[in-house]
């Protein structure tokens, strides 16, 4: 059951009134993974999101969630979903409001209570729990708004940035959560613009920009793939000699020189050993040579470019 | 409809335990108590101390007979004054200056015209009050009657006896049978069914208004739309609130029924000894007529509710909100202008057409079916049309729901108001 697919959508595409947020996108997310949905705002990860909760339908395409066609509304005792712009009702109590939304998601009334006095007593908001959420400071909430995420044990969660507007210490407390269930076997998709995170969290993750997909797989993968090209040089002597070989654009593409140490972007398709071998001919003395990993941000930018970073509202004018 | 249920309970708990719920619920019995009392003690502490001056320009003896009249029975102590007419104004400006001090109330200027030509004069700082002008006319008239008769040589026990009053004594026909309910207790009773009926679909109505826009600016519904439905949602509210509505008018309504019975008790613990008269009459209200108007506020409040609904998932803030309230209340309000129209006659083609109109008729037929008899034909083709139009307008306020919970911004024109109907 390891390779089932717990999301699959198929060419999904939502238009609002004057542009496409999200055109033909397809998701497999494996059961299991911690799965990043990248882009930068305004480029349809909400959209998307709430498309596979079906809160909002596709205009176009098809969803399965847990390889059935039902909704995901109607399974949502089985995802929990934490949206990116969200509320509590001020005027209740800590704990009624909590029982209130995990029964419903289907939770009987007495489970809810238990278990979410404990979540509330693990998070520290034991003394809290006969206080209105207006009480609660921001953090407060925003655990709160977790606990009714994550209280009725869902197999799938789906994060919408979640992590936005949290402090540090709250943001390293959630990680540390969202880590824990996806080692126990609960499959994670959240959102986010920031590339770190994803990088430290996910395990495969999908970018995209302007509402298409740009690329998707395995972190690891993707690295190997896009980072094969990257170079760390540093020689001791026979700098000039260096100097000549990285003016060569029929195999380096792209090279920060300071003379003893440059970061090289290789030409697509160069072999590095080639490079290590001309710089020993040319009689350098390599004191550092290193294939590096590029981080999830520059793959980003390097893909998209800096300019998908500025969404929406020239194109919204140009579909209209 | 576990999930239904789930956000009812929600609403109603959280609705009651609300302050406002509570202090409302308590003033409503002052409010009815206070309407038994104050009109008892206005009555009492009212008529108390009426002192007037009767200047007396050369009657033969109608002044008289007049200051005779108003010290018998009445609270009020008349003076006699001779005047010269050739001193009147002087008399009239010491006397207006006495009504000034608050020394007495006013003077009344008699001469032999009353007789005559009925021209009596009367200047005081009482003369908005209703019911002291009424008396010391009744009073007035029957007293210039007396005099003119016995002038003209009528026995006094004759004109004793011609001037024993006439008392109507009217009563309702309800479906072929005589009630007990007088014309007066039934007009009473509409009135009352037309207040209670628009201030419980107008202000439960809002609530639901209000909680539907509280949700949107919290940003709660976002947590709440990914595990209910669009349509859950608003039923569980739009029940929870009535719910709320109902407890409400229930506890009003035992008090109300606990004060009638008790009323001497109350009066009592006021300090008010509770003559036979015993305050103001409290109508007999058939089973009938209550269980007409629990169905129409039931049926008219959920046509409301859902209007409401849509009017709140359409704004952003509870200004806009009650910006865009407008129109439906205006809609609550056609009936209410029309009220007196369908009281007066209860039968008359806008009566009629009122109590068939789904908008107007939550009001205008309990005010008709309290007010007069209502063919059941009627009844039951207004019934329908109201529930065909409160499907229609909660399948589209649910529409409207359904878009707007997740829209902010700007407030939707007709044209996108349109776009969201017919959305799937």
């Amino acid at each position: 059951m390891q390779n089932q697919m717990v999301i699959e959508a198929q060419g999904i595409t939502k238009r609002f009134a004057g542009h496409t947020a999200v055109h033909a996108l397809s998701l497999q997310i494996p059961t299991g993974s911690v799965y990043g949905l990248l882009g930068p705002n305004g480029a349809g990860k909400t959209t998307t999101i709430r498309m596979l909760m079906n809160i909002i339908v596709p205009d176009e395409g098809s969803i399965r969630l847990f390889g059935l066609e039902d909704s995901g509304r109607d399974l949502s005792h089985r995802i929990g979903y934490l949206p990116e712009e969200r509320g509590l009702y001020r005027k209740m109590r800590v704990l009624d409001l909590v029982v209130f939304l995990a029964e419903a998601k289907g939770v009987p009334r007495g489970t809810a209570k238990r278990e979410g006095l404990e979540w509330l007593t693990r998070l520290g908001l034991g003394d809290w729990i006969r206080k209105p959420v207006s009480d609660l400071s921001k953090g407060m909430q925003q655990k709160v708004q977790f606990i009714s995420t994550i209280l009725h044990r869902p197999e799938l969660l789906i994060l919408d940035e979640p992590f936005s507007g949290f402090d540090p210490v709250n943001t390293q407390l959630m990680k540390d959560i969202v880590l824990e269930l996806g080692r126990r076997g609960t499959t994670v998709l959240f959102s986010t613009h920031i590339m770190e995170q994803a990088e430290k969290l996910c395990d495969s993750v999908c970018i995209i920009a302007r509402g298409e997909k740009v690329l998707d797989g395995r972190l690891s993968d993707i690295k190997r793939h896009h980072g094969g090209l990257h170079l760390i040089l540093a020689v001791e002597q026979g700098v000039e000699s260096v100097h000549a070989l990285l003016s060569d654009r029929s195999v380096v593409a792209k090279a920060d020189n300071y003379g003893s140490y440059a970061e090289v972007e290789l030409v697509a398709g160069s072999d590095p050993q080639r490079l290590l071998e001309a710089l020993m001919r040319a009689g350098a003395r390599v004191r550092r040579f290193e294939i590096a990993e590029p981080t999830l941000n520059k793959i980003f930018i390097d893909i998209v470019g800096a300019d998908a970073a500025t969404p929406r509202a020239q194109e919204a004018r140009a579909h209209a | 409809m576990r999930k239904i249920w789930v956000v009812v309970r929600r609403e109603f708990v959280e609705k009651v335990r609300n302050k406002w719920f509570i202090i409302s619920t308590v003033l409503g019995p002052l409010l009815m108590a206070s309407f038994v009392v104050l009109p008892i003690l206005m009555a009492e502490r009212g008529g108390a101390q009426r002192r007037i001056v009767v200047v007396d320009l050369g009657t033969v003896d109608l002044a008289d007979q007049l200051v005779g009249v108003l010290r018998a029975p009445l609270p009020v102590t008349a003076t006699l004054l001779r005047v010269e007419v050739a001193d009147l104004a002087d008399v009239a400006d010491s006397l207006t200056a006495l009504v000034g001090a608050k020394e007495v109330d006013g003077y009344l200027i008699v001469s032999e015209e009353a007789v005559e030509d009925g021209t009596v004069e009367y200047r005081g700082s009482n003369v908005s009050s209703m019911a002291d002008m009424q008396v010391l006319e009744r009073l007035l008239r029957e007293t210039v009657m007396t005099e003119r008769l016995g002038r003209a040589g009528v026995d006094a026990e004759v004109v004793q006896r011609a001037r024993i009053p006439l008392r109507m004594r009217t009563l309702s026909i309800r479906g072929g049978k005589v009630t007990e309910g007088s014309g007066e207790s039934a007009f009473i009773l509409a009135y009352a069914v037309w207040l209670v009926l628009y201030m419980a679909i107008l202000l439960y109505g809002v609530q639901v208004m209000g909680a539907v826009v509280e949700e949107k600016t919290s940003r709660v519904i976002e947590l709440l739309i990914s595990s209910l439905r669009p349509f859950q949602l608003l039923a569980g509210k739009v029940i929870g609130v009535g719910a709320v509505g109902l407890f409400q008018l229930a506890i009003w309504g035992v008090c109300a029924w606990l004060l009638f019975q008790q009323r001497d008790l109350v009066l009592r613990l006021v300090g008010i000894d509770a003559g036979p008269t015993g305050g103001f009459a409290f109508p007999a209200v058939p089973l009938e007529t209550i269980a007409i108007v629990l169905t129409y506020f039931l049926l008219g409040y959920f046509l409301y509710a859902a209007m409401f609904a849509a009017v709140g998932a359409m704004s952003n803030s509870d200004a806009e909100a009650r910006q865009a309230q407008t129109p439906v209340i205006m809609l609550l309000v056609i009936p209410t202008v029309l009220m007196l129209g369908i009281l007066q006659q209860p039968d008359g083609a806008m009566a009629v057409s009122l109590s068939l109109i789904p908008f107007c008729s939550p009001i205008a037929m309990p005010v008709r079916w309290a007010a007069a008899t209502v063919p059941i034909e009627e009844l039951a083709l207004s019934i329908g049309l109201l529930v065909a139009a409160l499907l229609l307008v909660v399948w589209v306020a649910a529409r409207i729901y359904r878009v707007g919970i997740l829209m902010y911004g700007k407030r939707p024109n007709p044209k996108e108001l349109w776009r969201w109907i017919r959305t799937t």
